[in-house]
């Protein structure tokens, strides 16, 4: 028993000791752990040669079976490849790579975390060789590994070195092209890679600090931007395989920014507008537009203004580098192109605050563009203007119809209002213009169903409001407004022009609405005024007087009908009498009007059923063509030649009767009591439907106030007309502290001014003008003189209040005492 | 084989055309590649190199001069340990721009990483900037100073070798988080100069 015992330890000695020494030979060994023998087993003895698969097997099976094992396998792989590259057998580290990868795959999540750790270690190895090949297969391993879906976060892992590496590589510039596409490639991929790991979990490294979007966005860009013609990227799945770097980089960023909440785009946008900035990008822009359109489509829909917010922001920035302030204002002007293009596609999701902060970060843009360019004169800036109008117009166009109300609201707001007499500084005239634009552009993109909402009363006001003051031009561009908004039926575009032959023009004409009817006898008064005022203006050119020739017109197709032919009649009447009367107007102004209100009363038979009418301005029409053709459309700029018979107010018989409109009206079965009662312009406040007095109409009109004075049927009374007498508030100011204030610091000097001049067109007037004239101006004088003994006798009528004493008959006492009375009967003298 | 005990990560910067790229390869690879042209963006090389006996791995990120990449390049400061600062001996304006680099350094690097200053090109003949000017510079900005040549391969295995063991010397005693191989580089890596207490030993 006992020599066998010995010869079997003997032989187990001897087997354990050439175990020990085979295994230091490096072959095979029995004693070495079975994971180990079953890795090494996997590699081919040739490093040419594949992976031995049936032996991958084994080793899946084991690791399967074994999860505990699965880390040190991983390691142990890790360790054979790092060796295997120091050697530069790549071809065994290929086959470490595609073994890991596999097992990675196969592998429960749950058992992965440990294998990762080796799996990344081995990736990280791989790609800080300076092989291209290895680099690749890497990059290729990670997305393989990205696109795992791991059960358990792994908090302590971190992806700075990858983020780093694969933006290395997204910049490669390897001498080879086809090589340093695939570079290139890989980076993109890996960034893919990065990104789809870790944004969707919070408790990873945050992919949206700065110290990655500063590495990663940039990096796409510069391959999205080497592309040759990037405008045909659109189509995402072409033809598989090799996608070129610029394709891959594209989709990479809509992935990102498709991603990206609330909080993290602003993370995407700044290393977006710092890159632009770097690599001079804006000029020329269709880059930049194409970048942001992706940008703009593949973010979610409710985030999308904050993209405009920050584009607009940048609007501003030091571009680059250069100091030039031309360039600088160029690259402000491409932004702004850039702003234009995509901030239509923001309109459709913006609501609420951030619609009229859009829009008031735009203005206040155009308003600092307006200061730099009254310092310096520059063309650039105008482009630059240009470009923010036009995104105004695009942001507002895809808007809905009752925020671009608002919206017009909002702008005319903002519009400065420049007074009367105080010219206003180079400045404001320009922004004014340059709002008036920008409102005429969002004016188009609405369109008029209903004229009580395209004006609503406080829109209305406030456009007539910015209507009567300003240059010229400006003027003229508020017409144009107007015109945009009024014209729903595209006549418009012929009617710029005044002419008497409108069965030509193809005009359409509809019935009027009950509503439309509504809001102009609501709002007509002030609207018809406000364009009788416009046509008083000395400084009118052509251009505005047939702007509002345009706006009249059409006014009378969208609004003719019988109840508001008076209306109408009787404003072209008071047109055709200041053309007679007003000294301020030139003689080319003169005829202008006469020509205009000539042309709108031929307007009026052909918009409604009114033959007779039609015949009777025909008459006029035929007669002026004879004897004064300058009195009929064409308007000319000039009418030098005009012999001094042939002026207007030396052709009365040629004028439109009041009369004999009359007649014809009522002939035609309509009711013409308004018609022939006095007219309410440049008349005083008796006529007027609401206390629209002659001091507010004498300031709006200005220093054209003695059209007033001139008109027939005014009534004068000698507090008012007395040109001495400083109203207070005489600039016609809505009531308001700073009115008040103005009022009570005496009249401003330009003020003074005003009213010295009034003061000499009046005494001119007085001393030139004829007598019978100044007869009919006087007349009502009398009038009022009885008014007074009126009111004076109804005061004593009156029970008096038993303070004030029994039986004072009316004389001075009751009229020192009772002054309530007196405020009943003239309100408006005890207004200010 | 992941036997070395310290990872340092080390950036260099200057203007275009100083010789960022040919000093990297002449350490790393060892030539010196005629016509180098500009590198774009980042540039990536590794080399190990012992110190007393420990092995330490340089992780050399090599930028961009250009100034259209600077934004993605100072992405690249906020985890180096060192910075390196290359101007041209040969070229006055490189050297005039330091003061700029200085100031982006100041903002986007971490505050106390290691900065040297290198002039290159000692080879050419055309020397615009004494010695004693680079060197006064570098005193007054508390930068290490040296003059290589990556032509010559003067200097340059010095220059990494200095900045190597002047980190160990930092992490030894300022605690700069010690590679530890068994965790895997992904572990911790982005801990920066004295922001971690973790020990050495």
């Amino acid at each position: 028993m006992s020599p066998m015992r010995k010869i079997i330890h003997r032989a187990c000695f001897v087997v354990s000791r050439t175990v020990y020494m085979t295994c230091c030979c490096g072959c095979c060994s029995a004693l070495r752990p079975h994971y180990k023998r079953l890795v090494d087993n996997i590699f081919p003895a040739n490093p040419q040669d594949e992976l031995v698969k049936s032996n991958m097997e084994k080793l899946t099976y084991y690791s399967l079976t074994s999860p505990e094992k699965l880390d040190r396998i991983g390691e142990y792989l890790f360790q054979k490849a790092s060796r295997d590259i120091y050697r530069r057998r790549h071809g065994f580290v290929i086959i470490a790579m595609e073994a890991m990868d596999q097992l990675l795959v196969a592998c429960h999540s749950q058992t992965l975390n440990l294998f990762v750790e080796s799996f990344l270690k081995m990736v990280q190895k791989l790609l800080e060789s300076t092989d291209p090949q290895l680099q690749i297969l890497a990059t290729q391993s990670f997305v393989r590994f990205a696109n795992i879906e791991e059960d358990t976060p792994s908090y302590h892992r971190r992806y700075d070195f990858f983020v780093s590496k694969f933006s290395a590589m997204c910049h490669s510039n390897h001498a080879d092209t086809v090589t340093r596409d695939k570079i290139r490639l890989a980076g993109i991929q890996g960034l893919q890679g990065v990104i789809r790991k870790t944004v969707s979990d919070d408790l990873v490294e945050n992919i949206w600090e700065a110290q990655h979007m500063d590495k990663i966005v940039p990096s796409l860009l510069y391959n999205m931007q080497t592309a040759e013609k990037y405008e045909t990227v659109s189509c995402m799945e072409g033809g598989g395989g090799a996608e070129p770097p610029a394709r891959l980089a594209e989709a990479c960023l809509r992935e990102l920014v498709g991603r990206a909440s609330f909080g993290h785009i602003r993370s995407v946008l700044r290393p977006v507008l710092t890159h632009f900035d770097r690599h001079e990008l804006w000029i020329p822009n269709d880059f930049a537009v194409h970048t942001f359109m992706i940008i703009m489509f593949s973010i979610q829909a409710q985030y999308s203004y904050s993209v405009v917010e920050a584009l607009m922001q940048h609007l501003d920035a030091a571009g680059g580098h250069s100091a030039d302030p031309r360039a600088r204002t160029r690259v402000r002007a491409a932004r702004a192109t850039v702003l234009s293009n995509i901030v239509a596609i923001a309109a459709g999701d913006s609501v609420g605050p951030s619609v009229l902060e859009i829009i008031n970060n735009l203005l206040t843009n155009l308003r600092s563009s307006v200061a730099r360019d009254s310092e310096q004169k520059e063309t650039d800036e105008k482009l630059y203007q240009e470009a923010l109008i036009n995104a105004l117009k695009e942001f507002a166009d895809h808007l809905p119809d009752f925020q671009k109300i608002d919206i017009m609201m909002f702008i005319v707001n903002k519009v400065p209002s420049i007074q009367r007499g105080n010219k206003g500084t180079k400045a404001d005239a320009m922004l004014q213009s340059i709002l008036l634009k920008s409102l005429l552009k969002v004016g188009t993109t609405y369109r008029t169903v209903e004229l009580s909402k395209a004006f609503p009363a406080a829109f209305l006001e406030a456009l007539l409001r910015a209507g009567g003051a300003g240059e010229a031009h400006a003027r003229a561009l508020l017409q144009r407004i107007l015109h945009t908004l009024l014209d729903r039926r595209d006549n418009a575009p012929r009617l710029l022009r005044a002419s008497v032959e409108y069965a030509e023009l193809g005009l359409t004409v509809e019935k009027c609405s009950r509503q439309d009817l509504i809001f102009i006898s609501k709002h007509g008064y002030a609207l018809f005024s406000s364009l009788y005022e416009g046509l008083q203006l000395e400084s009118n050119t052509m251009e505005n007087v047939e702007a509002i020739y345009t706006t009249l017109a059409l006014i009378c197709i969208e609004l003719g009908s019988e109840e508001t032919v008076c209306d109408i009649l009787q404003l072209i009447l008071a047109i055709q009498q200041s053309g007679l009367t007003n000294p301020v107007l030139s003689v080319a102004q003169q005829c202008q009007l006469q020509a205009i209100s000539i042309s709108l009363a031929a307007l009026i038979p052909h918009v409604m059923m009114l033959p007779r009418l039609g015949e009777y301005i025909h008459k006029i029409i035929a007669a002026r063509r004879e004897e004064a053709p300058h009195l009929l459309p064409p308007l000319r700029e000039d009418y030098d030649d005009l012999h001094p018979s042939k002026m207007p107010s030396k052709l009365p018989y040629l004028m439109m009767d009041l009369m004999a409109l009359c007649e014809l009206l009522k002939a035609a079965g309509i009711e013409v009591g308004r018609l022939s009662a006095s007219s309410p312009y440049a008349a005083g406040s008796a006529a007027a439907p609401h206390r629209h007095s002659w001091v507010e109409a004498g300031a709006a009109a200005g220093r054209d106030s003695l059209a007033e004075l001139a008109a027939p049927t005014t009534e004068l009374d000698s507090a008012n007309s007395s040109p001495g007498l400083q109203r207070a508030g005489g600039a016609g100011e809505a009531v308001s502290l700073e009115a008040l204030r103005r009022a009570a610091g005496g009249p401003s000097p330009a003020e003074r001014r005003d009213a010295e001049r009034r003061r000499a067109t009046l005494n001119n007037a007085f001393r030139t003008a004829p007598f019978d004239q100044l007869l009919h101006i006087t007349q009502p004088k009398y009038e009022i003189k009885d008014k007074l003994e009126e009111i004076f006798n109804s005061i004593t009528e009156e029970p008096l209040l038993p303070a004030s004493g029994s039986c004072s008959p009316a004389g001075q006492k009751s009229y020192q005492q009772n002054v309530p009375p007196y405020t009943k009967y003239f309100p408006e003298l005890f207004l200010y | 084989m992941e036997d070395y005990k310290f990872l340092f990560k080390v950036v260099l910067v200057g203007n275009a055309g100083v010789g960022k790229t040919c000093l990297v390869r002449r350490f790393t690879q060892g030539l010196f590649p005629p016509g180098q042209g500009a590198t774009i963006g980042v540039d990536f090389m590794i080399k190990t190199v012992e110190v007393d006996g420990e092995k330490v791995k340089l992780q050399i990120w090599d930028t961009a001069g250009q100034e259209r990449f600077r934004s993605i390049t100072q992405s690249y400061y906020r985890s180096a340990h060192a910075l390196i600062l290359v101007y041209d001996i040969s070229c006055q304006p490189t050297f005039d721009c330091l003061p700029d680099w200085l100031r982006e350094i100041e903002e986007y690097a971490n505050n106390k990483v290691l900065r040297i200053l290198v002039g290159n090109k000692t080879d050419r003949e055309d020397r615009e900037i004494p010695r004693h000017i680079g060197e006064d510079f570098a005193q007054r900005h508390g930068m290490y100073f040296l003059e290589t040549s990556a032509k010559e391969a003067e200097n340059v295995e010095r220059l990494f070798m200095e900045i190597a063991v002047e980190l160990m010397e930092q992490a030894k005693c300022k605690e700069l988080p010690k590679y530890d191989g068994s965790l895997g580089p992904i572990n911790g890596k982005t801990t920066s100069v004295g922001d971690s207490s973790c020990c050495l030993r």
